[in-house]
């Protein structure tokens, strides 16, 4: 009786691990925290800035200051294609950095965080 | 005869059932956090930083100019799509292969906006669409969902204009008046 059971368990298992889809993708590199470590407010220059993580993904005049923006998006859909219904979940998440120079082309601020940390794949939608 | 006729009905409620569902999906699609006024409660206007909602927010998605200072916002997406093909129970009396789907999106976008001066203190906040979570429901001929009096709002004060890339102007409704 027991191997039935185990027959069954592994028929059932095997039926909805064909039914699973996972994807990905990514827009932008990878921000390193490391890299944004290295920024020091009121010394580090914009050319520094540049050099170090390149040109900025969107720059943007606030109250004439440079603001350079860089983001990355990351995205994790996961896909539970059962015979008789069908779950997926599309979850999207993005690291943003802001760096505001002020008007001598020196760092005033750094504004930054990372989403893409706590970004799971996941199936259930109603949750 | 009877004893027969209870067991066949629960058969064949059991296939309509699987059938049915068997056209069934369900997708969800979210971009970032969901915020809502509860999550941004802690936001006093003339107290609160921005560094402050940063910390428990994160980083805005993006920074703009405004008259009063800069403009932050948040902005964040929740699609429900749910679709049921009925034309699946009749698949197994007809050589053709019928449709008959009923299938429903709601589109939850909405964004958070603060609205900061010189200082980065915040002078004002607010949703821009004050949307409710759509439900996953895929009957389409429901009328969408309005919003009784009083739910949103209503326009107290000045509004603050800001100017946005596209060259538009959109306004904020001050909300801390309220």
């Amino acid at each position: 009786m027991k191997h039935i059971w185990y027959t069954l368990c592994g028929l059932a298992l095997c039926v909805l691990i064909q039914g699973c889809a996972f994807s990905r993708g990514t827009l932008g590199d990878d921000i390193k925290s490391e890299l944004i470590a290295t920024i020091q407010k009121g010394s580090t220059t914009k050319s520094e800035v540049v050099n170090l993580l390149g040109a900025p993904d969107r720059l943007v005049q606030l109250n004439g200051r440079d603001v350079f923006q860089y983001y990355r998006y990351d995205a994790k859909a996961g896909s539970l294609l059962l015979i008789i219904l069908n779950f997926t979940r599309l979850s999207i998440k993005s690291d943003d950095l802001f760096i505001i120079l002020n008007r001598d082309g020196i760092v005033e601020d750094v504004i930054s965080s990372k989403r893409t940390n706590d970004l799971r794949f996941q199936f259930w939608p109603f949750d | 005869m009877r004893s027969l006729i209870s067991r066949i009905v629960p058969v064949l409620v059991g296939v309509f059932v699987c059938l049915a569902m068997q056209g069934c999906n369900v997708v969800r699609v979210s971009l970032n956090t969901t915020l809502g006024p509860k999550d941004v409660a802690f936001i006093i206007p003339g107290k609160t930083t921005m560094a402050e909602v940063v910390a428990k927010l994160g980083t805005p998605d993006s920074i703009g100019d405004a008259d009063v200072g800069m403009v932050a916002t948040y902005r964040f997406l929740d699609v429900k799509y749910s679709r049921v093909n009925f034309g699946w129970l009749a698949k197994p009396w007809t050589p053709v292969d019928p449709d008959l789907i009923f299938s429903r999106t709601g589109l939850g976008i909405d964004a958070f906006q603060v609205f900061c001066d010189a200082e980065w203190v915040v002078v004002q906040q607010g949703f821009q669409r004050h949307l409710t979570r759509p439900p996953f429901y895929p009957y389409p001929f429901q009328q969408s969902r309005v919003s009784p009096d009083g739910e949103l709002p209503p326009a107290l004060g000045l509004a603050i204009m800001s100017s946005h890339e596209s060259g538009n102007h959109r306004s904020l409704t001050a909300l801390s008046e309220r």
